[in-house]
């Protein structure tokens, strides 16, 4: 009886495990997608705060640009955004106590929210940016300034990417995206003929003996992690890129690039070699006794009839250059603007969300933002993972 | 073969039992009732100064045990934020907005200074120019001026290099220098002061800032001036302490009310003479 | 003779494309191991750091490395074999097991960082663990499943299926055979995945970025519920921070040098077994 119940257990235990990588798969997407998608909610205007004008300012709405170009001083009069001809004054919270003394404010901020409405009712052409709490919203002489959510578009179409402005952040992703696609598109670039090579090499041509040495080194490659790689290439590779090149700066995208291709190198060698081997013995020693040489055989039978798993091999090869995370950050220079050339430095999806998922405060814009990053990254991954499979199933040998 | 196999797996074994017994110890609610522990997390900047404090500390009094990691200012408080460290360290002063989140919780927030520190603008050590503005600073770090010869330098394009957003370092820049101001969108950023060190030392037109505690033979400070060019003033460890050089800064620890007996040991030890001993060691400026 | 030349050069392209691969690799150990050999010593291996990193030893990364390998393990080891037993011994229809394999090669192809925040949202956040070591090894664990899965099924599908009937031959249940039989002919293959995952494992930084990883303890974790140091995010932090760079190399050196031994060890030790077993199987 007890046996009977224990055997019924396991093999329920059994089926579960079966289902486990989905389970996780699904937890991992419910949990990305919710944190990301909250993003589409949130105000513009960093949370708990408002803007306010002066009643008597026409201005009815600002867009998170025009809101970062007025607090940096680059726009400076009301003109410039539909208003009056009239100089813009920037108000911050803190600005209260130059004005007031901390008495006239009170211990416990009792008086703050009269004192602001006294500043901006005798500044006409002031721009507020003050803690909802203490705004004074209900004072004649104050308009606030309708916020609206952060949209799609200015996420995804977004060229300017700076999470920490305030008043209003800013989260533009191309830079980023075309950044990511940028250093591993180039690494799969190099990777890709030094790789195919390789693995003619130890398919068709290396005996046994060089097989045997070369396959440990291609999995000690894939085994060096991450971080020792970056490491490396803060230290050697930079510098070397940086006087090769007459280049001002060493961490560039074609820096991390060569870093990449190095660690993408043992997947596509790996994956590549297994599609040529499979090629059957009968084709190769039909080409052979038709009198083509080892060469032709080589590039008019076997390639061919392992492009699906070259192909493979290409698209795998590239879901771990997106995904790489620290090489990148340590060597790539960070700096958030869509790359003009190989030498700009850019700053990678991955790296931004190492670099900054620490300081964002759980369930704020910023978090939420760097989740999205996280979906797009894991959407770009799945996309690939299902590409690759599709691919490698396909068996498109055409004789030529 | 066999035998290695099962002297593996019995390893693995024991070891694994070894660490379950360890989860069975702890009853998951409260791991920590033996000793203390204190989590200080933030800055980069103030990280050198708690470090060599902690290891101090722990010769004095084993009885408290002390975590320490970085992250940047904003890490430190919104880790205090959601109650996930004891002391946040910080390079700037926390701001209005956050203080009130954690007072809406209904906590008091508590600020002690613990050191200053003067912030260092360095460049390449082959660079010419040796005399900046606040507002030729403001120009570089903005992205209005982009070549060296237009500080009175070589023919060479300006690479500035800022810390990554999280850090204190960055807000207090963006206050002080900047006014403000955001960066020019697409600065290079690093995680670190020493990855800044490193890349100003390959890179021949980069500007960027470091504590003064971060300067070395590898990097050139500029002399900075605050009133328009009339005195450039040197950071340097005794300019810093008679005020005359302008970018100094204090820094922070800031810690939840209640959790005051807690922290009180450690604090009190940084702020005793042998621990504001450690502040000199470490290259930032002591209270005295 | 045209067609001969041509031959010549495309092969002799691939051989130097085949010891360029290799010089890679010799240039990035040979740097790592001539700088660190150095610094390696009794008192570096067994020693907390000092000085503000620039001396001592980095003896806590390593004991927190070591509880992350063993916490991933004890969480991946029993879900991964459980797993592989399901697709190959029962799950017999071609669309369940095409569905879970698709499932484990897309979990094995998320970056790591994505693990990291997933990790941070559930474990840390959602169900309270905070930064912890437990944290951080159920997120190891996630990274490892699908290493852990594929090689034990390679394992279960290389046991002959003789042995399976002449169990049932003898009345032996299906779990039964399978426990008595077939995992103790697989456990060696099994193991090998154990071993490359420990590899994988010990050298991730990003999943523990923000689910465990501390700058310095001074202390030794206690708890499942303490933070703790590890090697790759140690070295980090050596490369990145620190007031004095240059003083704080040598550490890094050293550091890297033990990350990339005890990767490598494991990596290789895993390759060497996989070797061994495929001449048994042929022998047999």
């Amino acid at each position: 009886m007890f046996r009977k119940l224990s055997n019924r257990f396991i093999k329920q235990l059994l089926t579960f495990s079966g289902a486990v990588t989905g389970i996780a798969i699904l937890f991992i997407s419910f949990f990305l997608f919710k944190e990301g998608a909250g993003l589409f909610k949130t105000s513009t205007i960093e949370k708990g705060y408002v803007l306010i004008v002066h009643s008597a300012n026409p201005v009815g709405k600002l867009s998170s640009h025009q809101i970062k170009e007025i607090f940096d001083t680059e726009i400076t009069n009301w003109k410039a955004v539909g208003g009056k001809n009239q100089e813009i004054r920037i108000f911050r919270i803190d600005d209260i106590f130059n004005e007031y003394s901390k008495t006239e404010i009170g211990e416990n901020y009792e008086h703050l929210s009269e004192k602001l409405a006294e500043v901006i009712q005798k500044n006409e052409g002031i721009i507020a940016f003050l803690p909802h709490q203490y705004a004074p919203i209900n004072s004649p002489s104050v308009k606030e300034l309708p916020a609206g959510n952060i949209s799609v578009s200015d996420y995804f179409l977004g060229k300017e990417y700076l999470p920490t402005a305030t008043p209003a952040p800013l989260f533009g992703v191309l830079p980023l995206l075309f950044g990511t696609l940028l250093v591993s598109i180039m690494a799969i670039a190099l990777a890709l003929p030094l790789g195919l090579g390789v693995a003619i090499y130890i398919s068709e041509l290396a005996d046994e003996r060089i097989r045997k040495f070369l396959k440990p080194v291609i999995e000690l490659l894939a085994g060096i992690p991450s971080v020792v790689y970056g490491f490396f290439g803060l230290v050697v590779l930079a510098p070397i890129v940086q006087k090769t090149f007459h280049l001002s700066v060493g961490e560039t995208a074609f820096t991390g690039s060569i870093i990449l291709a190095i660690m993408a190198l043992p997947t596509i060698i790996s994956v590549a070699e297994d599609a040529m081997r499979n090629t059957p013995r009968a084709m190769r020693e039909a080409s052979l006794a038709l009198g083509a040489t080892q060469w032709q055989t080589i590039y008019k039978v076997v390639i061919p009839y392992a492009k699906s798993g070259i192909s493979a091999a290409v698209v795998l090869g590239m879901g771990r250059a997106i995904g790489e995370t620290m090489a990148v950050l340590m060597v790539t220079g960070n700096a958030a603007v869509i790359p003009t050339s190989i030498f700009n430095s850019v700053r990678t999806i991955p790296a931004t969300i190492a670099a900054e998922l620490g300081e964002a405060p759980a369930g704020e814009a910023h978090y939420q933002a760097l989740f999205l990053l996280g979906c797009i990254l894991f959407l770009i991954t799945m996309v690939i993972s299902v590409a690759a499979e599709m691919i490698s199933k396909k068996k498109n040998f055409k004789p030529v | 073969m066999k035998k290695h196999i099962l002297i593996l797996l019995t390893g693995i074994s024991l070891l694994s039992c070894n660490s379950k017994s360890e989860e069975t110890n702890s009853t998951g609610i409260e791991p920590k009732t033996k000793v203390e522990t204190v989590q200080i997390k933030g800055s980069e900047t103030v990280l050198p100064l708690t470090q060599k404090a902690v290891e101090e500390f722990a010769n004095v009094d084993s009885q408290l045990k002390l975590i320490v990691t970085g992250g940047g200012s904003g890490v430190g408080i919104a880790a205090l934020l959601n109650n996930t460290t004891d002391i946040a360290q910080t390079s700037r002063a926390i701001k209005f907005g956050e203080k009130q989140k954690i007072e809406e919780g209904g906590n008091t927030v508590k600020e002690i200074i613990v050191a200053y520190d003067a912030l260092a603008i360095i460049v390449h050590p082959e660079n010419k120019v040796s005399n900046l503005t606040r507002e030729q600073l403001e120009d570089i770090f903005t992205g209005k001026i982009t070549n060296w010869k237009e500080v009175g330098g070589e023919d060479l394009k300006i690479v500035p290099y800022a810390r990554e957003t999280s850090s204190g370092t960055y807000e207090f820049f963006k206050e002080s220098v900047l006014l403000n101001k955001n960066y020019l969108s697409g600065i290079m950023s690093m995680p670190a002061n020493g990855a800044i060190i490193q890349s100003i030392k390959q890179t021949k037109g980069a500007i960027a800032y470091v504590g003064l505690a971060y300067l070395n033979k590898d990097v050139k400070a500029v002399h900075v001036s605050y009133d328009g060019g009339k005195t450039f003033i040197e950071p340097s460890f005794a300019n810093a302490k008679n005020k005359t050089y302008p970018v100094v800064r204090p820094l922070f620890y800031y810690y939840l009310g209640n959790s005051e007996s807690k922290v009180k040991p450690f604090i009190d030890f940084l702020l005793s003479p042998t621990g504001q001993e450690i502040v000199d060691e470490v290259g930032y400026v002591d209270l005295r | 003779m045209n067609k001969k030349i041509k031959q010549q050069i495309a092969f002799w392209i691939f051989r130097l494309f085949s010891v360029l691969i290799v010089g890679i690799l010799l240039s990035i150990l040979g740097f790592i191991i001539f700088n660190g050999i150095q610094v390696i010593n009794w008192e570096f291996l067994t020693t907390a750091p000092r000085e503000g990193m620039t001396a001592g030893g980095i003896f806590p990364a390593i004991v927190g490395t070591f509880y992350l390998v063993i916490g991933s393990l004890i969480f991946a080891v029993p879900l991964g074999v459980m797993s592989a037993i399901y697709t190959i011994e029962y799950a017999g229809n071609g669309k369940v097991v095409r569905f879970i394999r698709m499932m484990t090669n897309n979990l094995a192809s998320i970056p790591s960082i994505v693990f990291g925040l997933f990790g941070m949202a559930l474990f840390v956040n959602k169900l309270g663990f905070g930064d912890s070591i437990l944290a951080g090894s159920l997120t190891l664990g996630l990274l490892t499943l699908p290493i852990i899965i594929r090689t034990s099924e390679e394992a279960l599908k290389a046991v002959p299926e003789s042995y399976r009937s002449g169990s049932y031959a003898l009345g032996a249940s299906k779990l039964m055979t399978i426990r008595k039989v077939v995992l103790p002919s697989a456990m060696p293959n099994i193991l090998t995945g154990i071993i490359l995952s420990v590899g994988r494992v010990s050298g991730e930084t990003a999943p523990i970025l923000f689910t465990v990883a501390a700058y310095f303890l001074p202390n030794l974790p206690d708890s499942i519920f303490s933070q703790a140091m590890a090697l790759p995010y140690h070295l980090y932090v050596l490369a990145t921070s620190g007031t004095d760079i240059e003083a704080s190399r040598p550490m890094a050196y050293g550091t890297a040098l033990v990350l990339i031994v005890i990767v490598l060890f494991f990596n290789l030790s895993a390759t060497i077994l996989r070797q061994r077993m495929n001449k048994k199987l042929r022998h047999n």
